[in-house]
């Protein structure tokens, strides 16, 4: 009897090729729609998160408990004694969820060119370590990133160099108060200059090795303020974050801070634009929902005449019910897989091209203090596309549902005599 | 009838106006002597011209650190150059009217401070750039105002609350200056901030007469919210309005 139904659907398709065809244009093109959207919200928030902690940040850091975020000179890792640097780094990297970490020193100077001068933060890393961990390596619009080759080189923001008037290869000098108190004071080269789109990088950083910053700070080669790290995956920054605290806290004393932690306003507004996304896909939803229960009503009721005339021969309402729905339910499948189809092209554009929001001025955007860029790329959101199918599927079979159960009541006379 | 009346209010209002400015007159006087201790106390080791040697201690929770320095002051201004220790020796600032420049041996280099580092300690000290070279505009920003007369301990003195006029662009919410009621020489001085806490305070001790004047040679910094913490000053030696080349306060000399 299934069998006989399924064949009995399926010929029924293909009898009003006109009807079925809409019906499953409208259900393709919802499917479709949703696809978009939410690959570009999956893409927004993706790149959100990994340009706000790979710029600069780095997913995780491990500082001295009390050091964040007032970046006391003092307050390094172990405290005025220092620690084993290299040690620590091994530790934490025994991790297999850690992909690299690094070593970072900070401080407060006052940067000093020919005619002006102008407060910065100074960073010192290990170039080596640091380019696996951030990207702000490959910002560099001009001149080339901290190298061995310049000991004393340093890299800093494009809107900091032309503000007080420097260029690559100019002298400067940092004087800064150092951790035994005195003045710290240097002649340094200008070996880059990096642009990020992030004012507070580019008017107020300034990169150098983490040796020569130790130096200039008087601080002896145990005492580092930071360990930045990155991960494998993510999405388990925190778990990691916290596992890692423990461990760690063993030998001395720490804080692990995931990016969520050190970035509150980036994981707000991730969170914002998740709930966005909720809302803007119902909204899509609702309009796909009504298109195909528009179409699928209407199909089903203009067949009530055939219906009657199933019933007069013979057929019992259950299996007039079964048939619609074995139709509509065919109808749905073929539909998702036509709007997967139609799909799979744009989401490929998406997440290789991007969304070009830039435009001509080719400026870049920024979100909650995050550098997004002006190309706008989609990420694969499965759930969410897994969620719309069954969604739109639920919608065609119940709103097959209705008419069909309709029909069913009417007695076949009745039911013949409609139009 | 008219005529009366008038001639009566005319005399009350002479009367009256005469009392008003008698009392004017007294009350401007006691502006002045307080305006011209309070100035006394700003410029106290500075006069026409001033040479001195001062050591500074500096103790914290690193311990203790020594500092030694030569002091030239001509007007406004002022020439600090590090002697000891070596390390340091020779690392100078030089203020000369608003504007304050670093002399940095290591780099070999001159450098401007802004005004906002200025306000930041100098070498780890609970002192600032501007406690050393600045004499502050006492009277020109803050009101007077006398708050306490009588006995601190076993010295009469005087107990000024400045508090600063509204245009005027201070850190503090208002200072209190104690001095001796004998000689108008400081015994201490507090530091309150915005929100009417002691931020710091200065204590003045062990006076004698330098160049016939009497100063107090032992300064101590305390700063409230760094109790393991302070800083002394000690005038070593300071001689007041003697010669001073102008050249001394030239970039040149600086960088000597």
């Amino acid at each position: 009897m299934s069998g006989r139904l399924l064949q009995l659907a399926w010929r029924n398709l293909w009898r009003n090729r006109r009807r079925t065809f809409i019906t499953m244009a409208a259900i393709a093109f919802g499917y479709a729609m949703l696809l978009f959207v939410a690959c570009l919200m999956a893409g927004l928030r993706w790149q959100m998160i990994q340009n706000g902690t790979c710029l600069v940040m780095s997913q995780i850091q491990v500082h001295a408990p009390g050091y964040y975020p007032n970046r006391s000179l003092q307050k390094t890792l172990g405290g005025r004694q220092g620690t084993d640097v290299s040690a620590m780094l091994a530790s934490i990297a025994a991790d297999r969820r850690v992909n690299a970490v690094a070593p970072r020193v900070y401080g407060y100077g006052l940067l000093s060119a020919a005619h002006r001068s102008a407060g910065v933060e100074l960073m010192g890393v290990v170039s080596e370590q640091e380019t696996r961990i951030t990207t702000l390596n490959s910002q560099v619009v001009k001149g080339t990133y901290l190298n061995a080759r310049v000991p004393k080189g340093v890299v800093i923001g494009d809107k900091l160099a032309s503000t007080i008037g420097i260029e690559l290869g100019s002298e400067i000098v940092l004087l800064t108060q150092a951790a035994d108190g005195s003045m710290g004071n240097d002649v340094y080269t200008v070996v880059g200059i990096l642009h990020t789109g992030l004012d507070a990088v580019d008017r107020g950083l300034v990169l150098m090795s983490l040796s020569s910053l130790q130096d200039l700070l008087h601080l002896a080669p145990g005492r580092i303020h930071e360990v930045g790290i990155k991960l494998n995956h993510i999405t388990a920054a925190s778990t990691v974050a916290a596992a890692l605290e423990v461990r760690l806290a063993k030998s001395l004393p720490v804080r692990v801070m995931a990016w969520p932690e050190l970035a509150p306003e980036l994981a707000n507004y991730i969170q914002f634009n998740h709930g966005v996304t909720v809302v803007l896909f119902f909204i899509f939803f609702l309009v796909a929902v009504i298109g195909v229960m528009n179409t699928m009503l209407m199909a089903v009721f203009e067949r009530t005449r055939e219906f009657g005339m199933l019933m007069a021969i013979g057929m019992r309402p259950t299996q007039v019910i079964g048939l619609i729905l074995t139709e509509a339910a065919g109808l749905a499948v073929a539909s998702l897989v036509v709007g997967a189809t139609l799909g799979v092209p744009l989401l490929w554009y998406l997440q290789v091209h991007g969304l070009d929001l830039g435009g001509a001025t080719g400026e870049v955007v920024s979100v909650a203090g995050v550098v997004v860029g002006h190309l706008w790329y989609g990420r694969q959101d499965f759930s969410a596309y897994s969620q719309a199918a069954i969604g739109l599927a639920a919608t065609a079979l119940v709103s097959a549902l209705y008419p069909a159960w309709r029909a069913a009541q009417l007695r076949p006379t009745e039911a013949m005599r409609k139009v | 009838m008219t005529f009366t009346n008038c001639r009566h209010l005319n005399v009350a209002m002479v009367l009256s106006l005469l009392l008003l400015t008698v009392a004017q007159i007294s009350h401007a006087a006691d502006d002045q002597r307080a305006k011209e201790t309070v100035d006394r106390v700003a410029s106290l080791f500075s006069s026409k011209s001033s040479i001195a040697t001062v050591k500074m201690q500096i103790f914290n929770e690193d311990g203790q650190r020594n500092l030694s320095m030569q002091i030239w002051s001509l007007g406004d201004k002022v020439l600090v150059r590090i002697t000891n220790p070596q390390d340091q020796a020779g690392t100078a600032i030089l203020k000369e009217g608003s504007d304050i420049r670093y002399y940095l041996p290591k780099s070999n280099r001159t450098v401007k401070i802004p005004a906002s580092m200025a306000m930041t300690s100098w070498m780890g000290s609970d002192f600032t750039i501007d406690d050393l070279v600045k004499e502050p505009f006492l009277t020109r920003d803050y009101t007077i105002g006398t708050s306490f007369e009588g006995k601190r301990g076993d010295v009469a003195v005087y107990e000024y609350t400045l508090t600063p006029k509204p245009e005027a662009a201070v850190v503090w919410g208002k200072i209190v200056l104690q001095f001796r009621q004998a000689d108008g020489v400081p015994t201490w001085q507090g530091y309150y901030g915005e929100d009417g806490k002691l931020a710091r305070e200065l204590t003045f001790s062990e006076y004698k007469t330098k160049s016939g004047k009497v100063i107090p040679t032992h300064l101590v910094m305390q700063s409230a919210d760094k109790a393991g913490s302070h800083t002394t000053i000690d005038y070593e030696d300071i001689a007041f309005d003697v010669p001073i080349v102008a050249g001394t306060f030239s970039l040149p000399n600086m960088n000597r």
